[in-house]
């Protein structure tokens, strides 16, 4: 049974360029250009993923995921967007976001990272893995759980491969590990960032801009 | 929230003039509707102060200064009478502490004016079911040219007090009377409008200010955006495109959200996109280029920003590929920059002479200023070159 996808933009070009891209691929039930439709129908349709612009009125991608997450914990949301600051990539993962990609990602890149998120993995582009580097160097802040406030010289290495534009097959190969392996690295990343209270994250994603 | 005064609030405690109801500038008027006392009271207030060696004009006209036109009208908040009474205590005390230290010209002089103003004041207060408010209230322009008279009357007594008081202190006496009354009375009458002046051309200067803003978004955005709309039309190579969008695109995000550099500090960052930029121009190949930390630009990292460019000139004529990526990572101690394709990749051990000659360009430039220089690569298995510095 192929993939429900869901889509939420309010760029309509952008929208339904994606949506012919993915049709062969993924049964697309539906699509909204505002968060209020959006929310209303995902807990309708109960689409496995949900790919969701960043910036929108009425709240944005944020509003959409913290929508539907209550009611709908299934839903697995990728961020999809132009956005140029880490602090609309970091709130978004830390809403619940499963992946974050920008709208430059390559068709089949961005069917791969479809397919990963609906697996229950996360999906880095290059720049979030870089992101997410910045966000974690430095020194360990004391603070109560300091094991998701530092990442693994291992993650580390995996993010660093990222970054630089490999895929998890070749960051796999290129570690002398399995594609799993890579897969559960970052899904500790993700889960790392969704749950730090790290205080200078916030801090940090705020003066700081993806370019 | 808590703690957060609402705009309303706030504009309450605004010193402003009224507009409507006045006697001369709406100065009474405005504290009186700020105190929530009736303007009468206010008034007369001033009137007692002005017997007072002038005090109470001269606080009519800083308040005059200071205070700004309301821009709407209104009500006045219904007046609590032990509040009037706390007020008018108040004043009481200062009167007598002036008349304590000495400030007192005449007593007759001023407790007779206090008690003509502030018993004016009584009868006409609408509140009170006093004859003459019954009479004047129900038309209210007669009102305000009764009170225009009462206040006149009072006003001009209060200055001509006020200038024998003053010219008793100094010699020239009516000269100085003269001078001040004329001044007083340009003052008066011209007042206003020279702030209203200052006000339009404070207006004016933000207005160019804007304009001047505008139309450099749109001299930017002519030669840049606009430009790139119309190579884009007229190409028909989708490659060529894509360069012209992604290159536009950072360009206009650098243009909208990029940090410039401080004190004119150049950072490591900055120079690689240009580097980038320029290779995405000169061979239509993207570089994708990802930094995590820091670091200024200074001889040491400026010739490691040398050296990847060549590497990337490297990679764009000989890996075949159609993109690269150049990672940045700047820790503690140590600065990487990594060049990444996945092309064809060769053999490190025996490289075409053309080749070997730039990869010994890239390592004799770093090492020079104490880096390293690390190139890996394999038939088919791209190639990476890793700069490395200890900082």
């Amino acid at each position: 049974m192929s993939i429900k996808v869901y889509l939420v933009d309010d760029h309509r070009l952008f929208l339904s360029g994606v949506k012919a891209e993915l049709a062969d691929e993924f049964r697309i039930v539906g699509s909204a250009y505002d968060v209020d439709t959006a929310i209303e129908e995902i807990r309708g349709y109960q689409p496995d993923v949900v790919l969701v612009d960043v910036h929108m009125p009425d709240g944005g991608g944020i509003a959409v995921v913290e929508g539907v997450t209550g009611t709908n914990p299934d839903v697995k949301f990728l961020a999809l967007s132009v956005s140029d600051q880490a602090e609309d990539v970091i709130t978004m993962i830390r809403a619940g976001a499963r992946g974050y990609v920008t709208k430059t990602i390559e068709p089949e890149d961005l069917s791969a990272a479809i397919q990963r998120i609906n697996a229950g993995d996360a999906v880095f582009s290059p720049r979030l893995a870089g992101f997410v580097l910045d966000a974690f160097a430095g020194a360990i802040p004391s603070d109560d759980d300091p094991e998701l406030d530092q990442l693994t010289s291992r993650e580390k290495d995996v993010l660093r491969l990222i970054a630089r534009g490999f895929a998890y097959k070749q960051v796999a190969r290129k570690l002398n590990i399995s594609i799993k392996t890579v897969e559960t690295h970052v899904s500790s990343v993700l889960r790392k960032l969704q749950l730090t209270n790290r205080h200078e994250l916030a801090r940090w994603a705020s003066k700081r801009r993806i370019v | 929230m808590p703690g957060v005064e609402s705009p309303t609030e706030v504009r309450t405690l605004q010193p402003q003039r009224r507009m409507t109801n006045r006697v001369i500038a709406g100065v009474a008027g405005g504290i009186a509707d700020t105190l929530g006392v009736r303007d009468g009271y206010v008034r007369a207030a001033f009137v007692t102060l002005i017997t007072v060696w002038g005090i109470g004009g001269i606080v009519y006209l800083l308040f005059w200064i200071v205070t700004f036109d309301r821009v709407e009208d209104r009500s006045t908040k219904p007046v609590e009478s032990s509040q009037t009474a706390g007020l008018g205590i108040a004043f009481l005390g200062l009167l007598l502490l002036l008349g304590a230290v000495g400030l007192w010209p005449n007593a007759v002089l001023v407790l007779t004016a206090g008690a003509l103003s502030f018993g004016t004041a009584a009868v006409t207060d609408p509140s009170s079911p006093g004859a003459l408010a019954a009479l004047i209230n129900p038309d209210a322009k007669k009102v305000s040219k009764v009170r225009l008279v009462l206040g006149g009357v009072l006003l001009v007594a209060g200055i001509v007090m006020f200038a024998t008081a003053v010219g008793r202190i100094f010699e020239f006496g009516v000269v100085f009377l003269a001078v001040f009354l004329t001044g007083l009375g340009i003052f008066i009458a011209f007042g206003p409008w020279v702030r209203r002046l200052i006000a339009d051309l404070s207006t004016e200067r933000s207005e160019r200010i804007r304009q001047e803003e505008r139309a450099e978004v749109a001299a930017h955005l002519h030669d840049s955006v606009l430009q790139t709309l119309a190579l884009i039309q007229r190409s028909d190579d989708p490659q060529r495109m894509a360069i012209l969008a992604r290159h536009q695109e950072s360009e206009l995000r650098d243009w909208l959200y990029g940090t410039a550099p401080l004190d004119g500090v150049d950072l490591v960052s900055t120079a690689l996109k240009r580097a980038a930029a320029r290779i995405e121009e000169d061979f239509q190949i993207p570089v994708d280029v990802v930094t995590v930390g820091d670091h200024r630009v200074d001889e040491q990292t400026k010739a490691l920003v040398a050296a990847a460019t060549e590497a990337m000139v490297n990679a764009a004529k000989h890996s075949g590929v159609d993109r690269m990526s150049l990672f940045l990572e700047v820790e503690e101690n140590s600065l990487d920059l990594i060049i990444t394709d996945q092309g064809k990749g060769f053999d490190p051990n025996s490289v075409p002479d053309d080749r070997k000659g730039i990869s010994e360009s890239i390592r004799s430039r770093v090492e020079r200023v104490g880096g390293q220089v690390n190139i890996e690569s394999e038939p088919g298995e791209g190639t990476e070159v890793i700069l490395r510095l200890t900082l």
